[in-house]
């Protein structure tokens, strides 16, 4: 161990280090490691491992390393096999890209410490169940990595499943290290890592700084194509080929030159929030390396395209032979391995903080500074712009986003959410993994005594007959479940093991015609007005299988240009957004057109008096600022649709058009003296409830449970709508 | 029912013991066996058979808890009698008829672990096979006066025509030659290649001299020879015992369970062709098992075909001719003279010494359905430990009246131990104890709706 420290040539131990070898050595119970990438937590986590597997050997797999990258394995692997060469503790690697006879020598020989994703440990639990505990029947530790990463979404509840379901089957605790980016509140990644029992789990963060980050915000001004309305309305009504963006709108062609420019020659990677987008982008910027008669180095990369392209992208990236530059969605977010690239772009505001934060750990290699360049483009100001415009929501959530980045925090995941899709996942898993189980077990094993400890037993009872009437399982005569025909073969697909789907957008259909397609986090309801391609669209189908909507055109009139954040919107987002707005002072990171941007945005918010109220009326149109996330926002939409308004929630505002105001104020102030109420119902009227993988397999009752616990928030929308309604008493008194 | 004779406190130990942890017991089946004459003299008629150098397969189907470990472990008894080797081992998943990841290996070597013949019932009985082979060579030869070597070689060449069957003769004649010299290394080795435990081939052939080993792909080949071989060897034939077929019907992948039911459709073939000599087998399975036309081996056409039940014999009327044999669950009846016998072996044959009345055998039973419901009488394995447990404690305690005890009797319905929760959670977590036993009344507690959950 010494020997491995002294070549390594580290002189002293860094604080969080120490701190850490002395926990694991010390202790015996869970630890989470906050600090960032360079800091060698993962050493820190493994020295002290090591010199206990080394007093202590016995037979079998002892360790395991859980990370959501094979990059991060294949990196890892490299790095442990050094220092367990002196040891005699063998290092093996577990994953997508490692052939089938390493592995058999791994399942013959099961020693030393595995290095495995969730997905390959599923697969294990999947292919050789009886044989788990004889392959990890042994293991003392589980260190799982990029812990943040996990958190909150599906692929985090499957990772606690699957360290539950492993502490079952070799029927003893493991010791949960969790090492993770620095995160605002520590207890939420310790209750993560021990479900139920956070409270025990030891926290040790960094006191030490960040991995230097470069970074600039950059506006754009889109000028006004007369008369926009007109024209869009008259391609739809003949032949003409869909073309909802403008092709080369003066702004795109600036960014796009600019990107030109700082990206050529290196790799990085460019965010956009919707397919059209990264098409639109990858597309100009091949047309500047062909005028300019140099190789293509510009590639578009979203989960459209076939798998194929995809890979290619993906290979080229990780290659590294030449320049290359993916525009892509957020399927390169992460979880699909290509290395680390010199810089990233961003095109309109990113989808959230945790988001940016992923995006930017793509970037900057040990030592290196991040770098991160925000493009943000803002309609030009007319007499006709709407409110969002004026006030330039587009630059001013952006910067919000940048600003919490650099204060370290990150959104919570969801508290409360039910991961049914997942537990779809996990019970399929788990008779696979015991050849049939009885309901009652599997209830006990994975909701009672498992991470999915809010699912009730009725709601599993409902959940298992969903299953069974879609043929997933079946049940032998002694009341077992087995997987049916069609569970049979879902498990046996080479993609079941990954409890994520690649974000799916929606197509858009006017009259049978394509109008482009756009990620939606909102709820969508019949009747409701989409923003799209900036028009408004009413909705008069969907089809959730096919992901489709059909819209008819809604009236004509300038609505905000969407640039689509396409994420969820954290409450304290629009906060510190509120907080920007009425704030003073500019960010030394804006370039001349985002401090004017800025600037603007701040001088309307004082001109329109929204510094004291949450509401404005222009026309015929009462604008709402509840000033909270997406789900408040939405829930606030969706109360007024309900009672037959014509709502919308757009960049965080509620939109009620034709409404009249005494009637609005006097609806508002009935839902606040209603208090909260039950969101499963209202969850009943939105259409596209389907969201994560397995979710289409669900009954409707539980899917509204599923959709009103993960999208919709009735207290924050009670709140807005309550201050909104005691302001409009205010003034009409 | 009559119950005369006392029983040998050897043999009463043994069936208190093994009924007291919820196995079978390997002897004395007849003093606790019910009803099923008709089923037996079926498969007795089969053993003559197999005996008189024929074959059979009877795929015994049963509920689960209706006692198809119990009727194969008779069976098994029965065989023995009649001077056949017997084997049998349960399907796990770790156990199939066919595998190509060592799981078929590890069935047959499951087997030779549990290979048993009269004198050596418990199992383990391989060595003493092949030395009875040589044994008996060595009195033919002084007979003859020839050499035991030529003796062998001629009972070996039967062998030597069928599929791996040089090799099988290779590995016999090695243990010879070890016994000849004296060489228990070699004679190890050979035992150790029968068994099944060569792992490379590489290993054997620097042992034995063989080229090949058992593996997944020749399992059931060997299956064959060994039949022949325990015929040269003296004994009347085979019969190999499979029990907890349902675990192929549980297999989650298409093909590997297929390749199950192929290897099955062999094996039918073979001995209802009379290709198997002295060569005999029982599969123990789920009506699920045999039926379900989506899992189960009727999803197999081939098999499903030659399975079909006689069409003829319906209601009350039997054919216990046919492949299939079906048992029928216990009946309540049933279950009270098994419960009744219990006790008779308890007090090793003597009425006298029973520790309960019939009256209490009764509330008993009460008891158990009223804590168990349906599954008392589909499984009546945890019903006969908690018999046997509630016994072993008024033998121990004179003082202590029956009633007083029944009320704290506790029967389970069984469940996965791989399951259930870590101890450690149930104490540090808030969580309520078991429901099932919390519950007042003996009334199920909320999770009654997944306990006895249907899709």
């Amino acid at each position: 161990m010494r020997r491995w420290i002294w070549e390594q040539k580290w002189t002293e131990l860094r604080d969080v280090q120490e701190r850490t070898i002395h926990a694991i050595l010390d202790g015996v119970g869970d630890i989470v490691i906050a600090a960032t990438t360079a800091s060698g937590k993962t050493e820190a986590a493994f020295l002290p491992i090591c010199s206990l597997l080394v007093e202590t050997a016995s037979p079998g797999i002892q360790a395991l390393y859980i990370s959501p990258l094979k990059a991060l394995i294949n990196d890892q692997f490299r790095r442990l096999d050094q220092l367990c060469e002196h040891l005699e503790i063998p290092v093996h690697r577990w994953h997508g890209d490692v052939d089938a006879g390493k592995k058999q020598k791994i399942l013959r020989e099961p020693r030393g410490i595995l290095l495995i994703t969730p997905e390959s440990l599923e697969a294990l639990f999947v292919l050789r169940g009886p044989e788990v505990r004889r392959l990890l029947g042994g293991a003392r530790f589980v260190v799982v990595d990029e812990l943040h990463a996990f958190m909150g979404v599906e692929r985090g509840r499957q990772v606690q499943s699957l360290l539950h379901r492993l502490e079952l089957a070799v029927r003893h605790r493991i010791r949960r290290i969790g090492l993770s980016a620095t995160i605002g509140d520590m207890n939420l990644a310790a209750e993560f890592l021990r479900p139920g029992a956070g409270s025990a789990v030891e926290t040790i963060v960094s006191t030490e700084g960040d991995q230097e980050l470069r970074l600039q915000v950059r506006g754009y001004e889109r000028p006004i194509a007369e008369p926009v309305g007109k024209r869009r309305h008259d391609a739809l009504a003949t032949d003409a080929p869909e073309a909802p963006e403008e092709p080369d709108s003066e702004d795109d062609l600036s960014i796009a030159d600019h990107l030109f420019k700082v990206l050529r020659g290196t790799h990085n990677l460019v965010f956009a929030n919707a397919r059209t987008q990264v098409e639109h982008f990858a597309d100009l910027l091949r047309r500047r390396c062909e005028a300019l008669g140099v190789p293509n180095e510009f590639w578009p990369h979203h989960g459209n395209l076939s798998r194929e392209l995809r890979q290619d992208v993906e290979a080229m990236l990780k290659e590294r032979e030449r320049p290359v530059t993916a525009v892509c969605t957020s399927t390169l977010e992460l979880g699909i391995d290509i290395g680390n690239v010199s810089s990233i772009a961003q095109l309109g505001p990113p989808p959230s903080v945790t988001s940016l934060r992923q995006r930017l750990g793509r970037s900057g290699r040990r030592g290196d500074p991040a770098v991160l360049r925000v493009y943000i483009r803002e309609d030009t100001i007319t007499p006709e712009s709407a409110p969002q415009d004026l006030l330039r929501l587009q630059l001013v959530e952006s910067l919000a986003i940048v600003e919490l980045l650099l204060r370290h925090w990150y959104e919570p995941p969801t508290v409360g959410r039910l991961h049914l899709s997942t537990l779809v996942q996990q019970v399929l898993s788990l008779i696979a993994q015991h050849g049939g189980v009885r309901a009652i077990e599997a209830w006990e094993a994975l909701c009672k005594t498992g991470p999915f400890a809010e699912v009730s037993s009725a709601m599993f009872t409902e959940l298992l007959r969903s299953l069974g009437t879609y043929d997933l399982l079946t049940q032998s005569g002694d009341g077992t479940l087995l997987l049916g025909v069609k569970g049979e073969r879902m498990v046996n697909r080479y993609d079941f093991y990954a409890a994520f789907s690649s974000a799916e957008e929606y197509r858009l259909l006017a009259s049978g015609k394509p109008l482009g397609t756009l990620p939606i986090s909102q709820p969508i309801l019949e009747g409701m007005t989409l923003v799209f391609a900036g028009r408004r669209w009413r909705v008069v189908a969907f089809d959730e299988r096919q992901r489709v909507i059909e819209v008819i055109a809604s009236k004509a009139g300038r609505v905000p240009y969407f640039g689509g954040g396409g994420g969820d919107v954290h409450d304290e987002v629009r906060r510190e957004m509120l907080r920007i707005l009425t704030g003073e002072g500019t960010p030394a990171y804006l370039d001349d057109v985002a401090q004017r941007f800025l600037a603007e945005g701040r001088a309307n918010f004082r001109r329109l008096g929204l510094a004291n109220r949450h509401h404005l009326r222009l026309g015929t149109t009462s604008y709402l600022f509840p000033w909270r996330g997406d789900r408040a926002t939405n829930t606030t939409a969706v109360h007024l649709r309900a009672l037959d308004f014509d709502a919308g929630a757009e960049d965080g505002v509620v939109v009620v058009s034709d409404a009249a105001e005494d009637a609005l104020a006097v609806s508002l102030k009935r839902l606040a003296e209603a208090g909260p109420v039950d969101t499963v119902g209202l969850a009943e009227a939105v259409l596209n409830k389907v969201g994560e993988k397995y979710d289409e397999f669900l009954t409707e009752r539980l899917l509204c449970e599923e959709y009103a616990r993960r999208e919709l928030d009735p207290v924050g929308a009670w709140e807005a709508i309550s201050e909104i309604a005691a302001e409009a008493k205010r003034t009409s008194a | 029912m009559i119950l005369p004779e006392r029983i040998r406190p050897k043999h009463r130990d043994a069936i208190i013991q093994s009924l007291r942890a919820g196995v079978v017991p390997r002897t004395g089946q007849q003093h606790i066996q019910v009803g099923r004459a008709a089923e037996v003299s079926a498969i007795v008629r089969d053993l003559e058979r197999v005996a008189d150098g024929g074959s059979t397969i009877r795929f015994v189907i049963g509920e689960y808890g209706s006692g198809k470990t119990f009727f194969l472990h008779l069976v098994r008894s029965i065989a023995l009698e009649k001077h056949l080797v017997a084997a049998h081992a349960d399907l796990t998943p770790e156990r199939r008829i066919h595998a190509t990841g060592g799981q078929a290996r590890a069935l047959y070597a499951e087997l030779m672990r549990n290979l048993a013949t009269r004198a050596r019932p418990d199992g383990g009985a391989l060595q003493s096979v092949v030395e009875r082979f040589v044994t008996s060579a060595l009195t033919e030869a002084k007979t003859r006066t020839v050499s035991a070597e030529v003796v062998i070689r001629e009972r070996l060449d039967a062998l030597s025509e069928l599929v791996g069957g040089y090799d099988f003769a290779e590995v016999i004649a090695a243990y010879w030659r070890g016994h000849d010299h004296g060489d228990e290394v070699l004679k190890a080795a050979a035992v150790r290649w029968l068994r099944g435990e060569y792992s490379t081939k590489t290993e054997a052939r620097h042992a034995l001299g063989v080229r090949t080993i058992v593996d997944d792909s020749n399992a059931y080949d060997q299956l064959k020879l060994l039949a022949r071989f325990t015929r040269l060897a003296g004994f009347s034939g085979l019969l190999v015992c499979l029990d907890e077929l349902v675990n192929l019907y549980k297999l989650a992948n298409t093909q590997a369970r297929n390749a199950n039911y192929e290897q099955i459709l062999r094996i039918l073939n073979d001995t209802l062709q009379g290709t198997a000599v002295g060569l005999g087998f029982m599969l123990g399975g789920t009506p699920d098992f045999l039926l379900d036309t989506r899992r189960g081996l009727y999803s197999y056409q081939a098999l499903q075909s030659r399975l079909a039940e006689n069409t003829f014999a319906t209601g009350t009327l039997v054919d216990h001719s046919g492949p299939v044999l079906r048992l029928a669950n216990l009946s309540p009846e049933d279950l009270f003279v098994l419960l009744k016998n219990i006790r008779h072996v308890y007090a090793a044959g003597d009425t006298a010494a029973y520790l309960l009345p019939d009256e209490g055998i009764h509330a008993f039973r009460e008891h158990c359905a009223k804590r168990i419901g349906e599954a008392y009488f589909r499984t009546p394995r945890n019903t006969i430990k908690a018999f046997v447990n509630l016994l072993a404690v008024l033998e121990q305690n004179p003082g202590v009246s029956w009633p007083a005890l029944l009320g704290s009797v506790d029967v389970k319905v069984e469940s996965n131990p791989d399951l259930a929760p870590l101890p450690e959670e149930s104490v540090e977590g808030t969580h309520l104890p078991d429901p099932q036993l919390s519950a007042p009344d003996g009334k199920l507690g909320q999770d009654d709706d997944l306990t006895t959950f249907k899709l």
